[in-house]
């Protein structure tokens, strides 16, 4: 799950468990399944994490992240390579 | 005749700039409004060129046109022409932060396909060509089948495709821009958005497609997305910093807190005296009467009441400018959501709710950057129970008279500071406890996730931040400045009624007002109070501060100011602590403001949650101050 990462590393969305409409802010934001994501920073005080989409910031909170099912680039690059 | 000017919609996702080329395009020819029926603003201009004009309508920046929020169905609507009175638009420009292409060309996707002449404007081409990114203008437009232009909003130098474009739509040669209609057969505008909440999700697919499709475009224009922002970078490392991070954003409250506190107040002092030596410059020249009462007393005083928080509220709007347009906004609402999240309420919320401290209005006006509209009713809702400036002379008077001065923490917290603060806090608790019971009842329901886009760092135009103090100004003014007129002139009205049998004003106890007071009486008598205070509380609804003024008319004394000594002393002649400290609770939660009202109407379209507000807040204001006057 996204909210599992440490900062700096990049990974690919693979699913997103997110029920019904609250699915669509993320989707207009480019959180689309295939898109790159790197946590950069976590706010303070156990605050929402910033993440890095395609060039942009956008800042989740934990429970969204948590449903975020994502696996890392590299892995992803090398299933891609042995394809 | 407006309706014979083209009519031009400006669209684009938030923080792309499109407020600062809207009004590089249109300059101070511009109107606010609320769109009829919604509370979405409505911001148009007119753009004139050699040929003619252009009337320019900045629609709401959003992701995408799905109903989900007001902002998106107000776009969506006016694309289809379904609002403007019901005229299709003539032409359409597209608003896409060149640094941020690869995202923004996915909410351009949404917009195309109308079959309305189009032109896409990449902005920030200074920012992208300075980071060494690029895009091929044309090679996006032959790809997109609209116009493309690269511009730098702010520099008026690079707008001349706007302009091109905007005199095509005058001369009528437009017919070749016009895009085809449905270029993308699966815009959120051809089919409404699907929101099965069952998996798979064909609204994922949709904007699979959508990504593939901006991926596509970005690669056959050449895009090379710029290198990171080494500024955003290095800000973000201290804005968003575990330990600097909370510090910054404290020293921001900090600033803005002195600011409009301890810095706007000479102003507001330089207003109250313009507005009082005007009164009496005004007073000596028109004969006596009652015109020159109504005129005076009424209609400038009771402006007068208004306008004097207008340096306060500009200051505040500065800051809320200042820190949008900059970027740290986003930061600032990151940083809170946390603590905000406690209270069922998310980091957009935090800014409107510090700005109450001075003011309600600007606060219930900013609330518009909370997303979620639960989330912005709950914050709208509770606005009213932070401090407003306007409860100050009313605490300032009361606490002097009844508390006596000590210290508490020795030299650091006197007695009389202590109980500011108490009252402070009082409004705080109310604020909290009634969020908590909206979201556990009226506004219930699964809050929308909280996604906050953070935009890249950028120096806010001079420019861009005077336009927006501008038209708040009117805004602010043409909504509490109506309410306070009407309130004032019916309660000049009541204070001149009945006549005296030689057709002089009665005095003001034999006013109908003052029986209005005595009306009132057994009601505020379980408070401690008498009729005297009953008249303050009516003339209070036009704004909490003119109590102090009334009192002093009811007390025979001039009471400029609350440090009169002579009303203080009548005070303690009528009131105990008991009745002093259950008239501050009452202060403290009443919403004794009718501008507040008013702007509320505005803010949720309709009477119904006003009304609400002001019924809940009557009712804990009473409670609060029996039981006050109970323990004591």
């Amino acid at each position: 799950m996204l909210a599992e990462v440490p900062l700096e590393e990049e990974v690919v969305l693979v699913r997103m468990d997110v029920a019904g409409e609250d699915v669509e802010p993320l989707l207009e934001r480019g959180i689309v399944p295939g898109c790159r994501l790197c946590p950069v920073r976590h706010a303070p005080v156990g605050g929402p994490t910033v993440y890095s989409v395609d060039g942009c910031l956008v800042a989740l909170r934990r429970e969204i992240a948590s449903c975020l099912c994502v696996r890392s680039a590299l892995e992803a690059a090398g299933v891609l390579d042995s394809n | 005749m407006a309706d014979s000017r083209p009519l031009v919609l400006l669209a684009g996702p938030p923080n792309s700039g499109k407020s600062t080329l809207f009004n590089s395009l249109t300059g101070l020819r511009q109107r606010v409004a609320n769109y009829p029926g919604v509370t979405v603003e409505r911001r148009s201009g007119v753009v004139r060129l050699a040929s003619g004009r252009v009337e320019l309508v900045d629609l709401p920046g959003v992701h995408g046109l799905s109903s989900r929020s007001l902002d998106q169905l107000v776009a969506r609507r006016a694309l289809l022409g379904e609002m403007e009175g019901g005229r299709r638009p003539d032409g359409l420009v597209i608003l896409l932060d060149s640094t941020r292409l690869s995202s923004h060309l996915m909410v351009a996707e949404s917009f195309l396909g109308l079959g309305i002449p189009t032109l896409v404007v990449l902005a920030m081409a200074d920012e992208l060509d300075r980071r060494d990114g690029a895009v091929e203008a044309a090679e996006l437009s032959r790809e997109l089948g609209v116009e493309v232009a690269l511009v730098d909003a702010r520099d008026p130098g690079t707008l001349g495709s706007v302009h091109s474009f905007f005199e095509a739509l005058l001369t009528g040669g437009e017919e070749a821009r016009a895009c085809p209609a449905v270029a993308v057969a699966d815009s959120h505008v051809a089919q409404s958005p699907a929101r099965a909440p069952t998996r798979p999700l064909p609204v994922v697919d949709l904007f699979s497609a959508r990504r593939d499709r901006a991926r596509q475009l970005g690669r056959a224009a050449g895009y090379r997305a710029p290198r990171e922002s080494v500024v955003t970078n290095r800000l973000d490392a201290l804005a968003l910093h575990r330990i600097w991070g909370p510090v910054v954003f404290l020293g921001v409250v900090a600033l803005v807190f002195q600011t409009i506190f301890a810095w706007a107040m000479p102003l507001m002092d330089a207003t109250e005296a313009t507005i009082r030596i005007s009164g009496r410059y005004l007073h000596g020249i028109m004969p006596d009467g009652w015109l020159r009462s109504l005129l005076i007393e009424g209609v400038w005083a009771g402006v007068g009441s208004v306008i004097v928080f207008l340096p306060q509220i500009l200051i505040l709007f500065f800051f809320i400018a200042l820190m949008e347009d900059s970027g740290y906004m986003a930061r600032a609402a990151v940083v809170a959501d946390r603590l905000m999240h406690r209270v069922g309420l998310q980091g957009r919320s935090f800014l409107p709710l510090l700005s109450a401290y001075a003011c309600a209005i600007p606060a219930i006006m900013s609330a518009r950057a909370v997303e979620d509209e639960r989330d912005r009713l709950a914050t709208i809702f509770i606005a009213p129970f932070m401090t407003c400036s306007a409860r100050l002379p009313v605490y300032a008077l009361l606490i002097a008279a009844f508390v006596p001065a000590g210290p508490v923490l020795g030299p650091i917290l006197g007695r009389q500071a202590a109980v500011l603060i108490g009252l402070y806090a009082l409004g705080l608790v109310a604020a909290i406890g009634t969020a908590a019971l909206l979201k556990r009842t009226l506004l219930r329901g699964r809050p929308l996730p909280f996604v906050m886009e953070l935009p890249p760092y950028r120096m806010p135009s001079a420019r861009s931040v005077a336009t927006r103090l501008l038209d708040r100004a009117k805004v602010f003014l043409r909504r509490a400045g109506r309410i306070i007129l009407a309130v004032t002139v019916v309660l000049w009205v009541l204070t001149q009624l009945p006549r005296t049998p030689d057709g002089g004003s009665p005095p003001i106890d034999e006013s109908a007002l003052g029986r209005m007071g005595q009306l009132i009486e057994p009601a505020i008598e379980p408070l401690g109070l008498d009729w005297r205070i009953g008249i303050g509380l009516v003339t209070s609804l036009a704004a909490r501060e003119v109590i102090v003024g009334t009192l002093g008319t009811i007390y025979g004394v001039e009471a400029e100011d609350d440090t009169t000594l002579e009303l203080r002393a009548a005070l303690q002649r009528d009131m105990d602590l008991g009745s002093a400290v259950a008239l501050l609770v009452f202060f403290a939660f009443a919403l004794q403001c009718m501008s507040t009202v008013a702007v509320m109407r505005r803010e949720t379209g309709g009477w119904r949650w006003p009304s609400l507000q002001f019924a809940y807040m009557l009712v804990l204001a009473y409670l609060g101050a029996w039981a006050a006057k109970s323990i004591l």
